[in-house]
């Protein structure tokens, strides 16, 4: 099995090398200095303190959304809610942290549980309207991303909206809703540890417990569930709505870690980046984090790019594609004769 | 103010905005519908779409020839389509996945080809792309209410109600079409029956891209001139949601689309007597939401 796992392991880590060579090397050789471009992508964000801070911070989200898409999955259902649960639960954090009474000790921690319990629901609707009614919960949680991100916009809008600001920007803040900054020279705060602390619980949520395995046993086979007298629709749902409180309390954790005001006019995206690193951490909690990591290690290398070559930071969605295609492609990671070839060498390694 | 927006719902230009606004959603509508009768629904159609219209802004800038434009729009739906088919028939990736990554990519894609041959950023004001015609109908656009109902409508709007019978006959009246159900039915059972599966699917999926292509052809060159990055504004979820309302027909689907046009329409003009416009725009994503329970619940129970 750790074998299986290592081999898994080895070949998402060249398909990474594969992909971003496929994306890379055209961009780059369009550019005047290619090689500046490549080292710029690849070595920049190792390169000092402040930028392996970047990294971190912007693992942080990523972690959390990518568990909960994970959990979400495991469930044997395409729910893609998670997108709008993350800009529900920093919309409803803010709206907690503006417009709520809350005495100073509680308003970061009971700010993060508003956003997630209200943001848990554009992952929750489409999970129950799939158990309850047999409506496809892909194409609804696609609707609802976009619903939230409009409903979310007419909370910031019409309450929370600070007239003085000129741009649609939210009142500040008050230091007591900010969640501690771990390391001197980054911004790297307390949601690291707690998308840490999420990750290590899914995992022993999935592996340990009775849910879990419940969970696990509806999504592999939901026949077989049945005929052991489970209850399929209602554990489906309520791992969706687990999902959904993750993702949720990740946008809370994101917006209280990282920004004075609520300032998106847009879906973060961050949806999807959780489902790009759900598929790289072959929806295993344990492995979350690391995917997590190497995935914006990318797109800090795609941000630097951006930012000293005037290209758009759009390259790593470019690259995200492409890891969702390969790495879901049965084709290249179940081919016996790649799998002979990097078994091999990984028994080389060890000898 | 309620009474005036009854009177307007029932007026020649609500219909005229509704078909408007339903255009696009129902070229892709039928995109997803053939995709999804060879039973390999496709999701990509958001990001076909988007690509359509990219391609129609840049291709008619280039050659100054709105017709072209068109063509190159088709052109590069067809190709993301046939690039689909290769994921899932070549790399046997997961469909729905593959669907996802292809709308990701066009995202980024657009934005950086954009930027590459011209400079801009997410938009495509400096092009001097074309649009194509609108069709002026004598007589009839002299008629009160019918003339400005459809007296004065874009030519694709008109190649789209064109669009309903013309899949319907090719789905449910042509041996192809008959193949492309069997696949879509039990694909096993079809390959055992002499039909190429992974070809009829191929097929499906590039006609399926052209529609997406035309429906983001008529994004950028009829409902507004220009290219801006993630305008289908999932457009394509919609259509999706609108084909799977609509039951597997192409009449069933063109319904779904004018009802969900509808809901935008509605949205559009409530922003306009003063409701706030944040919370109209959640109308076109909820109302889809709404007839996919109200269907799959009518169909469970008729089941």
């Amino acid at each position: 099995m750790i074998r299986n796992a290592l081999l898994a392991t080895g070949l998402t880590l060249v398909l990474l090398l594969v992909v971003l060579g496929l994306v890379l090397v055209p961009i780059a050789l369009a550019l005047p200095e290619p090689g500046d471009a490549i080292r710029t992508f690849l070595l920049a964000p190792l390169a000092d303190r402040r930028h392996l801070g970047n990294i971190v911070e912007t693992a942080t989200p990523l972690m959390f959304t990518g568990l909960a898409v994970s959990l979400m999955f495991r469930t044997g259902m395409f729910n893609l809610g998670a997108e709008g649960s993350f800009f529900l639960g920093a919309v409803f954090s803010a709206f907690a942290i503006l417009e709520l009474p809350l005495p100073d000790w509680a308003m970061a921690p009971a700010a993060i549980v508003i956003g997630a319990a209200v943001g848990s629901l554009a992952c929750l609707i489409p999970g129950v309207l799939r158990a309850r009614f047999g409506a496809s919960e892909l194409v609804s949680s696609l609707m609802l991303n976009y619903a939230a991100l409009f409903f979310g916009l007419y909370v910031v809008n019409y309450v929370l909206r600070d007239p003085n600001a000129g741009a649609m920007l939210s009142y500040k803040f008050p230091p007591a809703a900010q969640l501690p900054r771990l390391i001197p020279g980054t911004r790297v705060h307390l949601g690291l540890l707690l998308a840490l602390a999420a990750c290590a619980l899914g995992a022993v949520y999935l592996f340990a417990t009775r849910a879990g395995y419940e969970a696990r046993v509806v999504g592999a086979n939901p026949g077989f569930a049945r005929h052991l007298g489970l209850r399929v629709t209602v554990i489906a749902a309520s791992v969706q709505a687990l999902g959904g409180l993750i993702a949720a309390a990740g946008g809370a954790i994101e917006l209280q870690g990282m920004y004075l005001r609520f300032a998106w006019q847009s879906l973060p995206g961050q949806g999807w980046n959780g489902l790009v690193v759900a598929i790289l951490g072959g929806n295993n909690p344990l492995l979350i984090p690391p995917a997590a990591l190497a995935l914006s290690y990318l797109q800090v290398g795609g941000d630097l790019l951006s930012r000293n070559f005037n290209v758009p930071a759009e390259v790593v969605g470019l690259i995200q594609a492409l890891v969702i295609l390969f790495a879901t492609a049965t084709a290249i990671t179940r081919n016996p004769l790649l799998r002979r070839l990097l078994t091999r060498r990984e028994a080389a390694d060890v000898a | 103010m309620w009474h005036n927006l009854l009177l307007h719902l029932g007026g020649g230009a609500f219909v005229a905005a509704l078909l408007r606004v339903s255009t696009p959603i129902l070229f892709a509508a039928l995109g997803a519908l053939i995709s999804d009768r060879a039973g390999v629904i496709n999701i990509g159609i958001e990001g076909i779409m988007l690509s359509g219209a990219f391609a129609g802004v840049v291709g008619s800038a280039f050659t100054g020839s709105a017709r072209l434009g068109f063509a190159a729009a088709v052109l590069t739906g067809c190709l993301l389509g046939a690039l689909l088919s290769a994921a899932i028939h070549w790399l046997k990736a997961d469909l729905v996945l593959s669907g996802i990554a292809l709308n990701l990519a066009c995202a980024s894609g657009t934005v950086l080809l954009l930027f590459a041959l011209t400079g801009d950023k997410g938009m495509s004001g400096s092009l001097p792309s074309k649009v194509l015609p609108t069709v002026n109908l004598p007589l009839l656009d002299r008629v009160p209410v019918l003339g400005t109902a459809i007296g004065h409508q874009h030519v694709l709007t008109w190649a789209s109600l064109l669009a309903v019978p013309l899949i319907s006959v090719l789905l449910m009246r042509t041996p192809f079409g008959l193949r492309l159900r069997a696949v879509g039915e039990n694909a096993e059972a079809a390959a055992i029956a002499g039909v190429r599966v992974a070809r009829v699917q191929f097929a499906a999926l590039v006609l399926s891209g052209a529609l997406g292509g035309i429906a983001g052809a008529f994004l950028s060159m009829g409902y507004v001139s220009w290219f801006v990055g993630g305008m289908s504004a999932g457009r394509g979820f919609i259509a999706i949601a609108a084909e799977v309302m609509g039951g597997g027909m192409a009449l069933g689907t063109f319904v779904s689309a004018l009802v969900l046009g509808a809901a935008e329409t509605f949205a559009t003009d409530l922003q306009g007597i003063g409701l706030p416009s944040e919370l109209m725009q959640t109308v076109p994503y909820v109302v889809p939401v709404v007839a996919l329970v109200l269907h799959a619940s009518r169909r469970r129970r008729s089941a």
